[in-house]
């Protein structure tokens, strides 16, 4: 049967047990190892023990601690992964962002995972609101298995910029959902950047509850020997005149190296003056390495301003490698100005200069 | 590198021209017990093109088929013979001893 983009996203609730144990075979779940899950999409018990969570707030932000996700928030989890985190997460880390307040740094999160045997489920939220404007860095490290959910709220006017690092010990496995919900003009740009990790998935989805909104997704990603690292996007016009772009690049090197990018947009009937792109590159540097690259757009009006995408997966061109060469650059030094220079239009985008640098040295670490 | 002989189950688990997944210590993913045509094989259980368990799949001679996308094995080297796959699938020795199969994991 055909998979709309709106009847795969159709399914939400808080309710586990309205999701299915998924079998491999569903549109969703078909690039992911099941098995590696540790039995994050099944029964596995979820508990807090195993990551500490710490914050180091601008002085302007409110931070706190709330018991649990209320049973009456308006999150609602979109597949059975999410939906377990969510009814197990017993406290809730929340970064508010006063009305018409600037934060005057960056607020860092700081997620670290004791390497505990069982399962964690923890979940974040992000609360901006009106006119208010921030910074926040979510630093993942650390060892575990990890099912968690960031709800992301932006209301009117406000203009939030969300950093999602994945650096994880080699044995971490995590199922993570950001949702975004955009008000009436308010502005996200949301950056993934996931290298460490024997698994990552994460879904970051983009709903607009007012016209004007405009979101920005950017993404990069390096995959070793053996690591699965997967993205799937969801941006929902459901109000007219919103905005998104979606960039995310990859670099896959060695045996067993997958990476998996999915982005999914909704121009539903309502959404006129749509203007969206979403765009992905992933470089397979070595043999035996994997990406699997799969965007899709549904356009149910015609009065858009734009909507495409554009999606390549390839090697290192040699005519760039030749040229490097012949101007008496190394190979191994040209691979490395042209891997770095693919992923540094990106890194930019950051805008925060410790956390630039930082994810820069990373990608060099990656390829030395 | 040294082997280690791991029983995987017993021959008679396995019926001719079927194939039966088992977990063996030391491997982290399932491996599929083919027989077919009085011979029996071992190749790993997940097929190299998508997450799917070839030992589900159907048996014709010395290829077992992935049931979802066609992608053929060759049972005694892992080859793709068949697409979409274009790359191989481990394979294991195998030997029978008093009726149960056994299967080679190397230790490294």
């Amino acid at each position: 049967m055909p998979a709309t983009v709106a009847g795969l996203h159709a399914t939400t609730s808080q309710e586990p047990a309205d999701f299915a144990v998924p079998t491999g075979r569903e549109e969703e779940w078909r690039f992911t190892p099941l098995r590696r899950l540790r039995g994050l999409h099944a029964d596995a018990p979820l508990g807090s023990a195993g990551a500490s969570v710490s914050v180091d707030a601008a002085p302007e932000i409110d931070c706190s601690e709330r018991s649990r996700p209320a049973a009456d928030s308006a999150f609602l989890p979109v597949d059975r992964v999410s939906a377990r985190a969510f009814a197990a997460a017993r406290h809730a880390t929340v970064v508010t962002v006063p009305k018409e307040t600037a934060a005057s740094r960056a607020t860092v999160v700081t997620v670290r995972g004791s390497g505990a045997t069982s399962a964690t489920a923890a979940h974040t939220i992000i609360d901006v609101q009106p006119y208010g404007r921030a910074v926040v860095v979510i630093d993942q490290r650390g060892s575990g298995t990890f099912a968690d959910n960031v709800e992301i709220s932006v209301a009117d006017g406000g203009d939030l910029t969300v950093v999602a690092v994945a650096d994880w010990d080699d044995d971490a496995v995590q199922v993570s959902h950001h949702l975004a919900t955009l008000g009436r003009d308010a502005r996200l740009k949301h950056i993934a950047v996931t290298l460490g990790g024997s698994l990552v998935r994460l879904s970051p989805t983009v709903r607009y509850a007012g016209p004007g909104g405009d979101a920005e997704l950017y993404g990069l990603c390096f995959a070793d020997a053996e690591q699965h690292l997967e993205h799937r996007l969801f941006v929902d016009h459901e109000m007219p005149n919103c905005r998104s772009r979606v960039r995310y690049k990859g670099a896959l090197r060695g045996a067993g190296a997958h990476t998996v990018w999915i982005g999914d947009v909704l121009i539903r009937p309502q959404a006129t003056g749509t203007d969206t792109y979403e765009y992905n590159r992933n470089l397979v540097l070595t043999d035996g390495a994997h990406a699997d690259s799969v965007p899709n757009l549904e356009i149910l009006t015609g009065e858009v301003i734009g909507a495409g995408h554009a999606s390549a997966n390839g090697r290192l061109d040699d005519e760039h490698l030749f040229y490097l060469q012949a101007r008496g650059i190394p190979l191994d030094e040209a691979r490395r100005l042209v891997i770095r220079g693919f992923f540094g239009e990106l890194i930019a985008r950051i805008g925060v200069p410790e956390l630039e640098e930082r994810i820069a040295a990373e990608i060099e670490a990656e390829l030395s | 590198m040294s082997e280690r002989w791991l029983r995987a189950c017993a021959l008679a688990d396995v019926a001719d021209g079927e194939a039966l997944a088992v977990e063996l210590a030391g491997l982290s993913e399932p491996v599929a017990i083919v027989r077919t045509k009085g011979e029996v094989f071992a190749i790993k259980d997940v097929c190299s093109h998508a997450e799917v368990p070839l030992s589900e799949g159907e048996i014709d001679g010395c290829t077992i088929e992935c049931w979802l996308h066609g992608s053929r094995f060759d049972l005694r080297t892992g080859k793709p013979t068949g697409m979409p796959a274009t790359e191989p699938v481990p394979v294991y020795p195998v030997k029978i001893e008093d009726d149960d199969v056994l299967v080679a994991v190397e230790e490294s």
